[in-house]
């Protein structure tokens, strides 16, 4: 048992956040707001630097569940405003319970294809309308599509237009690929797991934000973080994180490990989201509280993680939900 | 990173289990409520752990341990935890006391001390909070004046916990007055039997094996051999002490949010939505707990500070009030004439205080971890 990451996978994540610091500034996130083309040069240096490789979810290739968790979390810093959750971790995630006969797919999201997960728990589909393949889970089979005619997206007018959202209704004419039998809850656990991962990394960066400007603003000639109202709630939220963290952690590992038991897998994947989304809106409300009136203008960048938390809080079921049906997945194999 | 076990840990997991079900009373778990009060069983529990070597599994055999690495020691602490294995009776003497007096104490002082308060034989106090030093312990005025070979003695100490039953208490005294007040503490090992000190227990609003005491000294004598640590170094002894203490009671806080856990579940038929959320809630921070402990121990391992360690006791404490209020509100009506449910109720609340408080957690995780300027 090794709860840390490796040097491999300590030199990736760096890797990821310095690439990120210089071609995903808070600047490019905006753009993406009421650009819906500017993720692409982004994209295509994802795709160049093999990030997108994490969607084989290989572990003998070091490109396993760790990684892809590793290099989320600094997406999520960034609140990037690329597909690679939505292609590497959802949709290859759901994918790689379907087996080898799934491999084809994901070495196509490997290459730097699109892909987006469609899940009727979900409030939409995250990222579908940039898809090059839907991934759609209903009534225990999981089938490929194409989006084309007979895939009917209906954008939703989400917080966040830096990633997009849309509703989106297969019809019986639409190309499907491939329909392959697939036990639901083995196939949401990396997508529970990674969806987690963006979520921790995103109220890393809040709370820092936030710690950074109760550092330095004064008031009643002090530092506002001396006082114990800002400081403590800054606490609450660094342990809310590292809880969700600790969770995302333990979830991974049990993604990556074929010989355990899957629906313990999709519980700890559950109460990581879970735990995920309580810590990125948590953070996000407290940020905003600690910026002050700074904090609900367009000008700070604190809207941009804001809306990110709460887009991807609700994503394949909330988090008292994701909650309740690990509790009463317990309760009910007594 | 990998969550399974290794080799070595399924193995001595497997041994401390098979020695813990051989010792333990056939009927153990079906009355564990009447077995969790008989101290004879508690206390033959510590001596068979000593001498069997699960007591401190990390130390050497003379030790109460068997020289395991820190993982293992660890694998071995959460599993004597999710068997609910007897309590120790004066768990401050083996995890807070015992590792003390190995990081500070003179090879006299370890040769006097370390086997008895392992064995169970001399119970130790900590002698730290005061009337007017409780969080703000470094604000504490039990004054120690150096004659020739001896200190003397006087002040007050107060929720002393068990000093009425400890024959040794790690005394926390100013010796030097004049310095910044963080620096002139010393940390003496007092005999409960010295003349000048008097014990008087407080009573407690509950029943408890953790009885507060009030400790009163008047012109106590103390050798200048009985110091811990050097004079005027009181206050590393005491961060140091807390740390185990609190390395001690996320582990505690956590088996008992596990018990509540099951607790709940045992009622799993009668959950309404909101109760289910609440349950899935506390699953979620017993895992996170355990999680953060192997994260904690993982950074250490590799020589580095690790940062994770301070949520454990402000998670562990908070978390383990919320399940004791979620199992009085699954209990319902059923639950107001239950006394056991009544006693985890009301002793979680302790929880939050005892290791230091909440508050102070909060102060310590802004400070320490976040860089927050002091208020």
């Amino acid at each position: 048992m090794d709860v840390g990451f490796s040097e491999g996978q300590l030199e990736l994540r760096a890797a990821v956040r310095d690439v990120l610091a210089k071609e995903c500034p808070p600047a490019l996130v905006r753009s993406c707001l009421d650009d819906s083309e500017a993720w692409r040069p982004l994209w295509q240096r994802a795709v160049d630097l093999g990030w997108t490789g994490l969607a084989l979810l290989d572990d003998d290739n070091g490109m396993g569940v760790i990684e892809l968790i590793a290099v989320l979390e600094e997406l999520g810093a960034a609140a990037a405003p690329v597909p690679l959750l939505s292609s590497a971790g959802l949709a290859a995630g759901a994918l790689r319970a379907a087996g080898p006969a799934a491999a084809e797919w994901q070495q196509e999201l490997a290459d730097g294809a699109v892909g987006a997960l469609c899940v009727d728990t979900s409030p939409g589909s995250l990222d579908a309308s940039r898809a090059d393949l839907l991934v759609v889970i209903a009534g225990g089979e999981l089938s490929v599509v194409r989006p084309g005619a007979g895939v009917v997206l209906a954008p939703l007018d989400a917080v966040d237009p830096s990633r997009p959202m849309a509703r989106v209704t297969v019809e019986t004419d639409a190309s499907t690929e491939v329909v392959l039998p697939v036990s639901v809850p083995a196939a949401l656990a990396i997508p529970l797991t990674a969806t987690a991962a963006e979520l921790v990394g995103l109220a890393t960066r809040v709370l820092d934000i936030a710690v950074a400007h109760a550092g330095t603003r004064e008031q009643f000639d002090r530092v506002i973080g001396s006082f114990q109202g800002i400081k403590h709630r800054l606490a609450d939220g660094y342990v809310a994180i590292e809880r969700a963290r600790g969770l995302t952690y333990a979830a991974a590992m049990l993604a990556a490990d074929p010989d355990a038991d899957r629906v313990d897998a999709w519980r700890a994947a559950a109460l990581a989201k879970a735990a995920a989304g309580d810590a990125a809106t948590e953070t996000t409300r407290a940020g905003v509280q600690v910026l002050g009136a700074l904090g609900m203008t367009w000008e700070h960048d604190m809207h941009l993680y804001l809306r990110r938390a709460w887009q991807l809080s609700p994503l394949l079921g909330d988090s008292a939900a994701l909650y309740r049906d690990a509790a009463s997945s317990l309760v009910g194999a007594r | 990173m990998d969550l399974r076990e290794t080799e070595e840990q399924r193995a001595v997991r497997a041994d401390y289990a098979q020695w813990l079900s051989d010792f333990l009373p056939a009927d153990y778990y079906d009355k564990y409520a009447d077995y969790r009060w008989d101290y004879e069983l508690r206390k033959a529990y510590q001596l068979a752990s000593f001498e069997a070597g699960w007591l401190q599994p990390a130390w050497p055999r003379e030790h109460g341990g068997r020289a395991l690495g820190p993982l293992e020691a660890l694998t071995v602490r959460l599993e004597s935890a999710m068997r609910a294995a007897p309590k120790l009776p004066n768990i401050q003497g083996v995890g807070v006391v015992a590792p003390g007096l190995r990081s500070f104490g003179t090879s006299e002082q370890q040769e006097r001390h370390l086997v008895p308060v392992l064995r169970g034989d001399e119970w130790w106090a900590l002698g730290m909070s005061e009337p007017g030093a409780g969080s703000d312990f470094a604000g504490l005025r039990t004054r120690a004046v150096r004659d020739g070979d001896r200190y003397v003695v006087n002040g007050q100490k107060i929720w002393t916990t068990q000093a009425h039953e400890s024959r040794f208490a790690t005394l926390y005294v100013r010796t030097d007055p004049d310095a910044p007040k963080h620096r002139g503490i010393s940390c003496l090992i007092l005999d409960m039997e010295s003349p000048g000190v008097t014990t008087r227990p407080i009573r407690m609003a509950t029943i408890t094996d953790e009885t507060f005491c009030e400790v009163f000294l008047d012109d106590v004598e103390i050798p200048v051999t009985s110091v811990l640590g050097a004079e005027n170094e009181g206050w590393k002894v005491a961060m140091s002490s807390l740390d185990h203490e609190r390395d001690m009671i996320w582990v505690m806080n956590w088996v008992e949010i596990s018990r509540g856990v099951r607790e709940v579940q045992k009622r799993g038929d009668s959950l309404d939505d909101h109760q289910l959320v609440e349950l899935g809630r506390r699953m979620a921070d017993a895992e996170a707990l355990r999680m953060t402990g192997y994260r904690s121990l993982t950074s250490s391992l590799r020589g580095d500070r690790s940062k994770e360690f301070f949520i454990l006791k402000l998670l562990g404490s908070e978390s383990l009030q919320r399940t004791w209020e979620l199992a009085a509100t699954v209990a319902g009506a059923d639950g107001l004439a239950d006394g056991a449910l009544a006693f985890e109720r009301h002793d979680a609340l302790a929880a939050t205080l005892y290791g230091g408080t909440s508050e102070v957690q909060r102060n310590i995780i802004g400070e320490r971890v976040l860089g927050l300027p002091k208020g």
